[in-house]
């Protein structure tokens, strides 16, 4: 498949990197050539220097023959633009835009067929947005990823030194735990992705996936001795348009204290006449009175979104060590995961992770309904629906010749949610949701790509 | 430095290198003329011991990634490589028993240099000159840049090497993935190859010759398969065709991946190719000239050996029509600056390039315009594109290098006693990759006089020439080495 990617900013390079690496040809566009020139040396792609939304430039890509398109710049307009091009140009491919406007991206009468005629539109604070709520919904969790409309959830968390799975291996913990309701999917040791099996012994520090049925959930987070209660007092760091979309849903769930803390008298005035519950405060976030005279030590997280990565991580650990139970900082730079648990911020909320998971489930072929890396994006775990002529159907689940590394952590069935062993079997229509290392994902594409899908 | 990935990416080359040795070994199956059992034994010793590597140290898991100092290392030693497992059907069959001697005619076969240290070639045996041809063809586009092409084994890291294998200073991607780029490189050469082949076919050359003769004009190198090169044909047919491809393989592979996909714009506008072609014309002329009035050959000679011998010159390939080292000495001159210059980038041909002359003499333009504007804002460009003083520099940093080595050679070379025009023209003619010189080392004689170390020290500046440099001058720098 061919696919231009226009913007080389973080989730383009990411983007580009996953597809490049899965065997698709990708081209970057970007306006930087010192960008480009380090893209080009680190990844096997095509760079052309020049402006996403230029039709030369665009033509120099072929365009003609691309088959999607991935507009990730900087400005909206540019997106935009690139998405008409391509729908100037060529046939049909598929087009994927950075929208980031909310006034923009509100609208979706203006993105379908007759109009603009993008296929998916993505705002990363959005996305980042959703998965920080869904967070604070299970409060010992660093991630909470949706699977089947949100009945599965997959959860992330570090092992303290206090928890009773350490030194047990996975078929210790299920007797422990009492029942066959959680998986391991993936633990992330170190900086290696492993995907275990029933002898892995868990270690302190390990960073766990777990799968789960959501009314699941809180008990798995109290067994590994995690926070598990959703939490009413919020105070927001920053006020830029990802605060406002964040307060704004905490609104509506019915938080009920949300704070912003605003710099700027301009904005502040703006977020107060938008939101109605939320009290908007002028000063500077990380002056300790201003913290001090407003509560924060019965703050149930503090949340910094402001633009800077560095002014989020101080900002939350400041507003820990005055007493606020959770942190979660916006970090931008996937260079500063690593860093999370060493330093006590609780959470990480990452726009461009979520958007690459995002674009990630519309590029999947086969029936592939979501997809979502995990850690350090080595690995992945991916949502699909088994279709009568695939090879995985109507046959026990330890007979299906999966690659190495692949683990089904759950199975939907109407309204039905099962947490598989050996002997389940999969049926033709059922939702699967499986964690797999990035490198066997080709494979576990061919397993699910039908061959009658090529002919029907 | 990743040891294992080296040795595994070396062994896969190797283990190649001796596959390719069956083609010599098919030849010699028909010709049946007693070099078959040096076939197979090279065939055996490089194939093991490339097999071996490559299955000891295959990666554990999945694909590789390379970094730009493991490019570099494993590019020049595997040159270094190619070159001395290269060499054993030579030292076997007994051509050029001694290992130096061997070693420099393998490594002027793969670097396209086409100096020889055999007298008497029309002796060798029909196996042993093809594979002295076959290694000019597989060197030309770069043997590193075809194991990318057919081996699936390297994701990011085939642009680490590709990157210090191809002969330019502008190093783009035709196609997304390097592996394609590579491969769409080697389709365009090959078919380029064939074309020549039948050409010269109805020439009324042999399959042999012509297949040989094609090996070595289509990589600039200028092996022949007699003593007296392209002259022993007596054909001005032959002559112009062996030119004309000469002159095709001097130009920018990606300029004919255009002429093939239909981007004539692009070809016409190509400032590289124009002066190209312009030094070409101009050298024709005074050679021409020149000759004229010295009175050297009959009405019609002069035109036809002054542009086949510019042509060879100019784009490192080497081949003779006559001894030019008996010309005047303008004409002797201008062959002279020929061999420095070489052709276009991205060829196979060596010297310093025309895209990098064009380069410095932009440069020079723009320095002189600056005196005359002083508050003027200029800069080189090329085409559209502006070349940025990162670029500009590390292209003045080669040209200083190509000279210094040069120099420094030719002190090393005067040590051993060889008079100055031997001395300076045969490090000229092995760094830029031409082949033939003037003095003891002049289209009618060959390296074999030159002292057992001097060889050496040609074979390095081949390989150091055909890589252009840098990329095996940098494993000399003791910062190259310091973890």
């Amino acid at each position: 498949m061919r696919v231009i990617v226009i913007g080389a900013g973080e989730v383009g390079y990411n983007i580009a990197d996953i597809l490049s690496k899965e065997g698709n040809d990708v081209i970057i566009v970007d306006k930087d050539e010192e960008r480009l020139k380090s893209i080009s040396e680190n990844l096997d792609v095509q760079t052309i220097l020049g402006s996403g939304s230029s039709p030369q430039v665009l033509k120099k890509a072929k365009l003609s023959q691309a088959e999607m398109v991935v507009a990730v710049t900087d400005s909206d307009e540019t997106n935009i633009v690139a998405c008409l091009l391509a729908s100037a140009q060529s046939t049909s491919p598929f087009k994927i835009a950075r929208i980031r406007n909310p006034d923009l991206s509100g609208d979706s009468t203006l993105f379908d067929k007759d109009h603009l005629n993008i296929d998916l539109c993505i705002n990363p604070e959005r996305e980042a947005v959703n998965d920080v709520i869904n967070l604070m919904e299970y409060s010992g969790a660093l991630e909470v990823i949706d699977f089947a409309g949100g009945r599965v959830k997959l959860i992330s968390f570090y092992i303290d030194s206090d928890c009773v799975a350490i030194g047990k291996n996975l078929q210790q913990l299920r007797e422990i735990y009492g029942g066959e309701d959680i998986l391991v999917a993936s633990i992330t040791r170190g900086d290696e992705p492993i995907i275990p099996s029933g002898k892995t012994v868990i270690k302190e520090n390990d960073y766990l996936f777990v799968f789960a049925r959501s009314e699941d959930v809180r008990d798995a987070l109290r067994f590994f001795g995690k926070k598990a209660e959703p939490s009413e007092r919020v105070f927001i760091l920053g006020g830029g348009n990802t605060a406002l979309m964040l307060a704004e849903l905490l609104e509506k769930k019915g938080s009920d204290i949300i704070k912003i803390i605003e710099k700027r008298q301009g904005r502040c005035e703006m977020l107060a006449s938008r939101l109605d519950k939320v009290i908007c405060l002028h000063g500077d976030g990380t002056s300790q009175d201003l913290l001090k005279e407003e509560n924060i030590q019965d703050a149930d997280y503090f949340i910094a979104v402001t633009n800077d990565d560095e002014a989020n991580i101080l900002g939350a650990l400041l507003a820990k060590q005055l007493g606020a139970k959770k942190a979660i900082s916006l970090i931008n730079k996937v260079d500063y995961n690593h860093l999370v648990p060493i330093i006590g911020i609780d959470g990480v909320m990452n726009p461009r992770r979520a958007s690459i998971g995002k674009i990630l489930h519309f590029i999947r072929k086969g029936k592939v309904i979501s997809a979502t890396p995990l850690g350090d994006e080595k690995a992945e775990a991916v949502e699909f629906i088994a279709l009568e002529t695939s090879d995985i159907t109507n046959k026990p689940l330890k007979d299906i010749d999966f690659p190495k590394g692949t683990i089904i952590g759950a199975i939907t069935r109407n309204d039905e949610v099962i947490m598989p062993r050996g002997d389940s079997v999969i049926l033709p229509g059922d939702h699967v949701i499986l964690a797999t290392l990035r490198s066997s994902i080709p494979k576990i594409e061919k397993i699910l790509t039908v061959k009658l899908d090529y002919f029907g | 430095m990743n040891t294992r990935n080296i040795l595994y990416i070396l062994g896969a080359l190797i283990f190649f290198l001796g596959l390719t040795m069956f083609f010599p070994l098919f030849c010699s199956l028909y010709y049946k003329e007693g070099d078959f059992n040096a076939f197979v034994y090279s065939i055996t010793i490089t194939s093991c011991i490339g097999g071996l590597f490559y299955f000891l140290f295959r990666p554990v898991n999945g694909k590789i990634s390379l970094t730009h100092k493991e490019g570099f290392l494993i590019v020049a030693t595997g040159w270094f490589l190619a070159a001395a497992f290269g060499s054993l059907p030579y030292m076997i069959y007994g051509a050029l028993p001694q290992f130096g001697n061997a070693f420099f005619e393998s490594m002027s076969g793969f670097t396209t240099t086409g100096a020889t240290v055999i007298t008497n070639i029309g002796n060798l045996p029909h196996g042993i000159l093809f594979w002295r041809s076959l290694t000019q063809w597989l060197g030309g586009m770069g043997i590193i840049i075809l194991s990318i092409a057919i081996l699936p084994l390297l994701g990011v890291g085939g642009m680490q090497l590709y990157k210090a294998e191809l002969p330019s200073p502008v190093k783009d991607k035709l196609t997304p993935r390097v592996a394609e780029t590579a491969r769409t490189l080697w389709i365009v050469y090959i078919i380029i190859s064939i074309v020549e082949f039948i050409m010269l076919l109805t020439g009324g050359m042999d399959v042999f010759n012509a297949i040989c003769h094609t090996f070595s004009t289509m990589s600039t190198g200028g092996f022949s398969t007699s003593d007296a090169g392209i002259a022993h044909f007596h054909s001005a047919y032959i002559d112009g065709i062996i030119t004309f491809f000469m002159l095709v393989a001097g130009i920018n592979f990606t300029l004919h991946y255009g002429l093939i996909t239909g981007n004539f714009k692009a070809i016409f506008r190509n400032s590289e190719l124009r002066l190209y072609l312009g030094i070409i014309l101009a050298a024709v002329i005074i050679i021409t000239i020149s000759l004229k009035q010295n009175l050297f050959y009959e009405a019609g000679g002069y035109l036809r050996h002054a542009s086949f011998q510019v042509v060879s010159i100019l784009t490192t390939t080497g081949f003779t029509t006559a001894n030019f080292d008996n010309w005047p000495s303008l004409s002797k001159i201008i062959l002279l600056t020929l061999m420095f210059i070489g052709g276009s980038a991205g060829s196979t041909s060596g010297g310093i390039k025309c895209l990098r002359v064009l380069l410095i003499l932009k440069y020079i333009y723009k320095e002189l315009y600056r005196l005359v504007h002083p508050h003027a804002v200029t800069a080189v460009k090329l085409g559209k594109r502006i070349v940025y003083p990162e670029t500009m520099a590390s292209i003045w940093g080669f040209f200083m290098l190509y000279l210094m080595m040069t120099v420094v050679a030719s002190i090393i070379l005067a040590m051993l006693g060889l008079d100055m025009m031997t001395a300076f023209s045969s490090v000229v003619s092995t760094i830029g990759n031409i082949g033939p010189g003037f003095g003891a080392i002049n289209p009618s004689t060959t390296y074999s006089e030159i002292p057992y170390l001097g060889k050496w020290v040609l074979s390095f500046c081949m390989l150091a020439g055909r890589l252009e440099i840098y990329t095996v001058i940098i494993l000399l720098i003791p910062e190259f080495w310091k973890r």
